[in-house]
Formats: C-alpha cells, sequence, structure tokens
C-alpha cells in the first residue's frame, strides 16, 4: 500500500519533471546474425559458447518442447520476429524472480519469474529488458570491467585448494557465484537503457506496454510482505540478486509507468493465454515456492494469483504453506483450505492427503483416516502410500 | 560489488591461512563402537570413515569417504522440537522449517525435503520413496529421494529415521547419482543397521 503511494507521489513527480520526455526510439533495424569483433569480443563469446553447452547438459533445465516453445513466442511478440531469431532461450528450474541473456544469444529464464508473471505482456516486458542488453551489447562493456575480477577468482581458486575445509570449498564457490553473476550485474546506465529499449519493444508489439510497470510494483509489495512477516523493517533487495544494481524499483515503475504509450492501455494482455499454458506447470511451481519456507512471499504469491479466481491447485498449495508452518490455528486454516481445493477439484489427491493429515494433527482422527483413505483410493502408487496405510486401522469404512 | 568481492576474498584468505591444526577431522574405526554428536545414538562403523571437522548443526555430525561432495553421511542425533534441521544462517531472515512435537513420521521427508530446498536454494528436490522401517527399535521411516544440487551435480540420497522420546533421530546418506552413490550404499547400511541407543 505505502509502496503504491510512493509510487503515486514518484508518478507525479516525474510528471512534472519529465512530462515531455518523448517515447524511447527502436534501435535502427536489426542487422541478423551478428558476430563478435575484436579480440575481447570474441573470446567473450567463445566463453559463453562452452558455458552454453554446459548449461544445454544441466538437469536444471526443463525440456518441455510445449513451455519453451511458449516463452519463446512471448519472446518474439515482443521484441518482433527478425529479432528473437538470435535467442535460444532455456528455462532453468531455481525459483527465485530472474532472467537473464549472455551476448551470444543464450537466454535464461528462471521458473521463479514464470510463477511470478502474470499475463504475456509482463513476461514480454522482463524478457525484452533483457533483450535489451543483448541488443546494445552491455555485456561486453562489463566483462572489459571485470577482467581485473576474473583475476581475483583465479587467485582465490589457489589460496582455496590449499586449505582443507569443505566449508572452504563451499566458500569458494560462493565466491565463483558471485563473480559470475556479476558479469550479469549491470550498472544503473544500462539498466535505464535496457528499460527504454525493454518499453520500445512493447510500445511495437501487440501487448499492453503499461504491464511493464504492474511486474516490478508487485514484486515491491512481495517483498514488503514478506519482510512484513519476518518481522524486519524493510525488504533488503539490494541483496536480491536482480536487484542489487538496479535502478530503485519506486522509480523504475514509474518511469516504465510515463513511457509506455497511453493509447495501447486497452490492448490485450494475454493474461487469460499464460495462464492456460503455465497451468500444466503450476501446481510444481508452486510447491517450488512454498517449500522455500519463505511464507510471507509465498502467501503474497498465491494470493496475487487468486486475483484472477481461486483454483484448487491455489487452495491446495495454500494449504500445503499453512501445514508445513504447522503452529494449531495454521492447521485448522489448512484443513479448510484443502477442504475448498476438494470442493472445487474432488479428485485432487494431494489436497485428500494434507486434509488428512492436517485433521490428524488437530485431534479429528476418524475424518483425518478417511481422508487419507480418500487419497490412497486416487493415488494408489503414491511413493508413501504404505506409510499412510499403516496410519488407518483397518475397520475404517471406505467414504 | 567491488568491495564486497574484496570482503569475500580476505574471507577466504583467512579461512585459507588459519593454522590447519584447528581443522582436525577424526578418523572412526573399523568395529569401534562411538558416540555421535554426545547422544544416546551410537553406531559401529563396518568399516573406517573420516569424521569431518565442523558440523552443519548443534546436534549433527558429518562422516565421508572421498569428501563431503562424494559423500556425505549426515547424523542427525536428537534434533529437539521447535528446532530445525541444521544451523540457520540467520534466524530472522532465512529461517528454516522447523521439527516439531506434532510432526508425524510421514512428515519427516517433506521437513527434511523443505529443509534441503530453503538452505540450498535449489528447486530441483525430489523424495522418490517413502518407507514404513524399523529404526533404533522403534517404528521409523526410510526415504530416498534425489536432487540437483547448486553444483549442477544430480545427487541421490537415503535417510532412516525415528522419533525417539520426543527426539528426531536421523541418518542420512547422500553422494552423486553417477557411481558413488551404488559403490557405498551398502556401508551406509551397515552403519544404519549398527545404530543404536545407548
Amino acid at each position: 500500500m505505502i509502496a503504491r503511494m510512493r509510487l503515486a507521489v514518484g508518478v507525479l513527480a516525474l510528471a512534472a519533471g519529465v512530462s515531455a520526455q518523448a517515447e524511447p526510439p527502436l534501435p535502427p533495424p536489426y542487422a541478423g546474425a551478428y558476430q563478435p569483433q575484436g579480440v575481447d569480443e570474441q573470446g567473450f563469446w567463445q566463453k559463453m559458447d562452452e558455458e552454453e553447452r554446459r548449461l544445454a547438459q544441466s538437469d536444471m533445465v526443463i525440456r518441455d518442447p510445449a513451455l519453451v516453445g511458449y516463452v519463446r513466442n512471448i519472446l518474439c511478440a515482443t521484441v518482433g520476429e527478425d529479432r528473437c531469431g538470435a535467442v535460444r532461450p532455456y528455462i532453468l528450474r531455481v525459483p527465485i524472480f530472474n532472467a537473464n541473456m549472455a551476448p551470444n544469444g543464450t537466454m535464461q529464464v528462471f521458473t521463479g519469474l514464470l510463477l511470478r508473471v502474470h499475463s504475456e505482456a509482463e513476461l514480454g516486458a522482463v524478457l525484452g529488458h533483457e533483450f535489451g542488453h543483448f541488443e546494445a551489447r552491455h555485456t561486453l562493456e562489463r566483462f572489459r570491467a571485470a577482467r581485473s575480477s576474473t583475476d581475483i577468482l583465479a587467485w582465490a581458486g589457489v589460496l582455496g585448494s590449499l586449505a582443507p575445509s569443505y566449508d572452504v570449498v563451499r566458500a569458494y564457490r560462493n565466491l565463483e557465484i558471485t563473480l559470475i553473476s556479476s558479469l550479469y550485474s549491470f550498472n544503473r546506465d544500462h539498466e535505464r537503457e535496457a528499460d527504454r529499449l525493454g518499453i520500445a519493444y512493447l510500445n511495437n508489439s501487440n501487448l499492453r506496454p503499461q504491464a511493464a510497470a504492474q511486474v516490478w510494483e508487485r514484486l515491491i509489495e512481495e517483498y514488503q510482505a514478506d519482510a512484513l512477516s519476518k518481522g524486519l523493517k524493510k525488504p533488503r533487495l539490494d541483496r536480491v540478486p536482480f536487484y542489487a544494481t538496479h535502478p530503485p524499483q519506486v522509480e523504475r515503475a514509474t518511469t516504465l509507468a510515463l513511457l509506455a504509450r497511453p493509447e495501447a492501455a486497452t490492448r490485450d494482455d494475454g493474461a487469460a493465454r499464460y495462464r492456460a499454458a503455465l497451468a500444466p506447470w503450476l501446481p510444481q511451481l508452486l510447491d517450488d515456492q512454498i517449500k522455500l519456507n519463505d511464507f510471507g512471499a509465498s502467501e503474497y504469491i498465491i494470493q496475487s494469483l487468486a486475483e484472477s479466481g481461486w483454483t484448487a491447485p491455489l487452495w491446495h498449495a495454500r494449504g500445503e504453506l499453512y501445514r508445513l508452518r504447522g503452529a494449531p490455528r495454521d492447521l485448522v486454516q489448512a484443513a479448510q483450505f484443502y477442504g475448498e481445493a476438494i470442493a472445487l477439484d474432488p479428485a485432487h489427491p494431494e489436497a485428500h492427503r494434507g486434509l488428512g493429515l492436517a485433521l490428524l494433527k488437530t485431534g479429528q482422527a476418524a475424518a483425518g483416516q478417511k481422508a487419507l483413505l480418500r487419497y490412497l483410493e486416487l493415488k494408489p502408487d503414491a511413493a508413501d502410500a504404505k506409510l499412510i496405510g499403516m496410519m488407518i486401522p483397518k475397520e475404517v469404512p471406505a467414504p | 560489488m567491488m568491495s564486497r568481492l574484496i570482503a569475500a576474498l580476505a574471507v577466504t584468505l583467512i579461512v585459507a591461512l588459519l593454522p590447519s591444526a584447528a581443522m582436525a577431522h577424526k578418523l572412526r574405526e573399523q568395529g569401534v563402537a562411538v558416540s555421535i554428536a554426545d547422544s544416546p545414538l551410537t553406531v559401529t562403523p563396518g568399516r573406517d570413515w573420516n569424521r569431518l571437522d565442523g558440523n552443519v548443526g548443534k546436534h549433527t555430525e558429518t562422516w565421508t569417504l572421498d569428501g563431503g561432495q562424494l559423500n556425505d553421511l549426515t547424523f542427525f542425533a536428537g534434533i529437539e522440537p521447535g528446532k530445525p534441521l541444521v544451523r540457520e544462517r540467520s534466524k530472522k531472515r532465512e529461517p528454516l522449517p522447523k521439527f516439531g512435537a506434532g510432526t508425524l513420521l510421514v512428515e519427516l521427508p517433506e521437513l527434511f525435503e523443505a529443509t534441503y530446498r530453503t538452505a540450498k536454494q535449489i528447486a530441483d528436490f525430489r523424495v522418490t520413496d517413502v518407507q514404513p522401517t524399523r529404526f533404533l527399535g522403534q517404528d521409523g521411516v526410510m526415504f530416498t529421494y534425489e536432487y540437483v544440487d547448486q553444483d549442477q551435480l544430480t545427487r541421490k540420497g537415503e535417510a532412516h529415521a525415528a522419533i525417539v522420546a520426543g527426539r528426531l533421530y536421523m541418518i542420512g546418506f547422500d553422494a552423486p547419482r553417477l557411481h558413488y552413490f551404488e559403490r557405498n550404499i551398502g556401508d551406509f547400511h551397515r552403519i544404519v543397521q549398527s545404530a543404536r541407543m545407548s
């Protein structure tokens, strides 16, 4: 709420100062198969090609042609058919909000991003932003700046290998992760340029450019909800991978709102199509989020997805979230949420399982065992079927 | 960015240059019964193991053969209700799921899974099997799992757990799916079979 107010104030302030801000232009027509120039860029591309080979083999990559194709289509719809040919998207099963693009055309989209955007236009806004970095070749400048830090990495590796403890190896690996992400963390000017490019793509597409601001607005709210539930004064946005060097989110949301072409506000943002395409993956993405033990953020994500209508997977996820936290009042609420899921989809096996466990733990043994029995009927080959079976006395009649 | 880099480098340097006498790993010899983390849990290894110095939590111990990344045998010896399985990096900012007085056996795999996902910040974790078993003379649970760690290596694991007098006792074994898991799963089973409450 406060974010909204600050945002509104920001919009006014900016509108006064930048009312004459012109709509950002698109870069010149796309030149097609670009080849790296000069020793720095060629070397960097080679490194990225090697990285891509490794990525393509990774077990973290989701290899669902339908989902990958859909994400690719959204990118193409955003930046245009001629541009998107240069991109090879990979979807990584990582439950955080992030996406990045290497200069050789490798695009990494994290599942945490897919869970958090609500429409094709919103996903297009983020992918277009990353594509903007790619088209403006920001990574090359970062690479030149980062060569000194790569030397640091080499030395840390040598010293780390001298030390005997596993913890040192782990610390070294953390260092490596930081450095690799430092190649991707652009400075604020780069971010602003990519934002402007991203919105220019959207303005020229068939998608609704106003969606770009929504993404950041919702993200601020998520971090605030998370901080609130942890009893923190305010969220540490600088610790979040995608944000560390990004412009202040409020500034960003306001700028994006201003740059969006006003007459495009009535365009379709493809929210219904997005929900349909993501539906097969939604239960898994929700599960990945819930098991991060981040109660405030997970609750916010579920609630905001439910704005377009509660579904059985959403109720079930909420039940799981509350049952995992496990305070007595949580269990009572979890049972209620599982009940809502079952009302919408009586054949949802995991909802019956959750209901049964929540009831058992709140002292309602008979009803709990009945729900567990229904779970086993619906999913006789479940991994935990035998153990659940032992919790049900034989004489309980079938529901 | 740069100052964080320098800080990280300084930490690495300091740790690397600490006198190595402070890092005393211990040999756990074949056939010699040892108590785990000063708890009533005792095991008798069927072969020599190395106990790594340092632990991931208050009531834990980690053993290995070739190093923690290739075979990681972790004992959770008497986790109290209200406590997480491993130490929290930050109680406030990164809380871990807690074992509770009301936790059911069938929920232990979920607790373990949520702990791994939260502590390691990974998404790809699957519990592949859950079976009732006898462990430490009690009804217990045995479960197997598979996950992709941040180093992008797929690991397999198996754990046996029981709740004794309100406290959680569990032994888990993780190793890369390729070669290492199959090679030492028998050694792990021998340790599980030898586990007693003294």
